[in-house]
């Protein structure tokens, strides 16, 4: 089962993204901000590693950039997918996002269809890739 | 070697005297020393001197080191005058999200103090300061904080501002919000997010 | 006619809520698993507070000016117990990593300090002490000083008297114990007395710059489970007060469920192997 960690600093954001994510057959775990994600991180049994991390930008005490290039510098982060959600909407904010390490960009809120999606094809996911992009394709919700 | 018997211990510390007097002017000066540890032991002083909450937030804007901004951001919450607010406020229109955070972690330990600025600060014409003022009503301790909220659910055209206050009602939310929340709904019923947030809000609050 | 009093009860959603609104105040988070010790009491302070439920109390609680009530919330939360040996890996962290960083910037013979606060009955400095003799491979090549304050006189006379429960030795090995305590009776053990002599007792107000100011060029300090208990400008102000304690580099250990990160952005997080830690950057190394 793959282990997905939502950093958000709201409580609403959170849940979303767990109910959307949870829906499609993720384990979820959660972070208040980049520095309890971070040390999060840093105290994860090996054995139970995170697969991905969907990451909001503006979060008090460490933000998402700051998370991300922190993220990298460690020898369990490198490798690991990071999708950024945020309210910012300019292309420098996905470029922001692409150089601190981040793999992939969404705008907030994001479809249900288009989070899920999007997670899929980060974590490898086929099966949940495919339900998702059908339910894209129809306009449904996932 | 080893353990050191505490008979054998020397007084812990000497006291040094300072440099420069330890008054409001003197300790406006050491605030500019080209010294970073001196300017954060003169900006930890200036607490007790709530006239220098100018002198504070004008270094705050120039000032690099973060020891000393931690010790600037303490004492203008220290302090928590009128003064400090002005001093404070700026920094909500700051690019860096740890220092608008510090700020806005300051200006919530000051509710009596900033309240007076709210209702401007969410009619500003920066989506993100009124973003940023929402969140500081999330942690600010002021009985009119659900009424400010219920503005912002009626009147707030940004989607993200909505998307904030709801959040803050998570926590804050009782049965006379109800009817606003479901309105908002009506308002955004194009996006799933403030349905979803709306619908969690209303379910919290209406739970037996 | 009186009216019949309903029983306090904690929902499901009650739960929930006041999970999220905890763990955003102290960092602390209670599973599932936890839903008896958290609501026996959160009733507790219901009724101690004369709220008529949960909801009431909630929103006192989010909306009280002097935090008051929160601290009192902690308290009950938490649990406040000491033994020695408690939270051993942060000993196993100072003799492996900690000290070996510490000794790079000091010569052979050179003083070591190391502050443990609170000292509480003893069972922490002694720990440290004990872990230094047995488990520091350097402790002859430099000389320690360990220092311990409380702000309790209490429980610093105790720590002085060094006499301990059955409980309190439970985990040390019995090696230690051996070699370190006397057996008085079933459940007392006296210390040795060179032990308690080698800590250096003081009162001290970790949030008052007056107590603090005589600590300084400190090495690594404990400070484990205290400031949960404090209130967000206090915490700070300790904060601050341990940066200044510390020489450059030095590392501060907070409880494992602490967040230095929360209260300050003073220090820079360091993760080894048995522990995670907080250091004053080196001069010159701003964070």
């Amino acid at each position: 089962m793959k282990n997905i960690l939502v950093v958000d600093d709201a409580a609403t954001v959170r849940m979303y993204h767990r109910k959307m994510l949870g829906d499609a057959g993720w384990r979820i775990e959660e972070a208040v901000n980049g520095l309890e994600a971070l040390e999060r991180v840093m105290n994860q049994p090996p054995e139970q590693p995170f697969d991905l991390y969907v990451v909001d930008i503006n979060m008090p005490k460490m933000d998402g950039y700051t998370f991300v290039r922190e993220l990298r510098r460690l020898p369990q982060g490198t490798q690991v997918p990071v999708l950024m959600v945020s309210t910012e909407a300019q292309p420098q904010d996905a470029v922001a996002a692409e150089e601190a390490g981040a793999n992939c960009y969404l705008i907030k809120p994001a479809k249900p269809q288009d989070l899920v999606l999007t997670a899929a094809l980060l974590l490898g996911d086929g099966p949940a890739a495919r339900r998702a992009a059908d339910a894209q394709l129809q306009g449904v919700r996932a | 070697m080893g353990l050191r018997k505490t008979s054998e211990t020397e007084p812990l510390h000497q006291v040094i005297g300072r440099e420069f007097p330890r008054d409001a002017h003197g300790l406006s000066a050491q605030l500019r020393s080209p010294d970073a540890e001196l300017r954060r032991w003169a900006a930890r002083d200036l607490a007790d001197h709530p006239e220098c909450a100018r002198v504070l937030g004008v270094q705050l804007q120039q000032e690099s080191d973060t020891s000393v901004r931690e010790a600037l951001f303490t004492s203008l919450g220290t302090i928590a005058t009128q003064d400090s607010v002005t001093a404070l406020l700026p920094m909500l229109r700051q690019e860096d999200a740890q220092l608008r955070n510090r700020a806005i972690e300051a200006l919530a330990s000051m509710p009596r103090a900033v309240a007076p600025r709210i209702e401007a600060l969410l009619h500003d014409t920066d989506v993100d300061v009124r973003i940023f003022t929402v969140n500081l009503l999330g942690e600010l301790r002021h009985e009119q904080v659900p009424q400010w909220l219920m503005q912002v659910l009626a009147h707030e055209k940004n989607v993200n501002v909505v998307a904030s206050a709801i959040d803050v009602l998570a926590e804050t939310g009782q049965p006379e919000h109800v009817a606003a929340l479901r309105a908002v709904r009506q308002r955004f019923s194009h996006d799933p997010f403030v349905g979803f947030a709306a619908d969690m809000v209303i379910a919290r609050i209406e739970a037996p | 006619m009186k009216a019949a009093v309903t029983p306090i009860v904690i929902t499901d959603a009650d739960f929930l809520k006041f999970r999220e609104f905890f763990y955003r105040k102290t960092g602390i988070h209670f599973e599932e698993n936890k839903r008896y010790f958290v609501d026996k009491r959160l009733i507790d302070r219901i009724e101690a507070t004369g709220a008529e439920n949960f909801r009431a109390y909630f929103i006192a609680l989010r909306f009280e000016s002097d935090g008051a009530e929160l601290q009192q919330l902690v308290n009950t939360m938490t649990v406040n117990e000491t033994y020695f040996f408690r939270e051993v890996y942060q000993f196993d962290c100072l003799v492996k990593d900690m000290l070996a960083e510490v000794v790079r910037h000091k010569r052979r013979g050179e003083r070591i300090r190391i502050w443990s606060i609170p000292s509480s009955t003893g069972e922490e400095p002694y720990s440290i002490a004990i872990y230094l003799l047995e488990r520091w491979p350097l402790i002859n090549d430099y000389e320690v000083e360990i220092m311990s304050s409380d702000i309790d006189t209490t429980v610093l006379s105790a720590a002085q008297r060094g006499v301990y429960s059955a409980r309190s030795i439970g985990q040390l090995p019995k090696p230690y114990l051996d070699k370190y305590f006397r057996r008085l009776s079933d459940n007392e053990f006296a210390i040795s007395r060179d032990l308690v002599a080698a800590v250096d007792f003081s009162r001290v107000n970790l949030s008052d710059a007056n107590d603090t100011r005589k600590f300084r060029n400190i090495d690594v300090i404990f400070c484990r489970n205290l400031l949960i208990y404090f209130d967000d400008l206090s915490r700070r102000l300790a904060a601050e007060a341990m940066y200044d304690a510390l020489s450059p580099g030095g590392f501060v250990c907070l409880g494992h469920s602490e967040s230095m990160s929360r209260i300050s952005a003073l220090y820079t997080v360091r993760r080894f192997p048995d522990a995670m830690v907080y250091q004053k950057p080196m001069q010159g190394d701003r964070p």
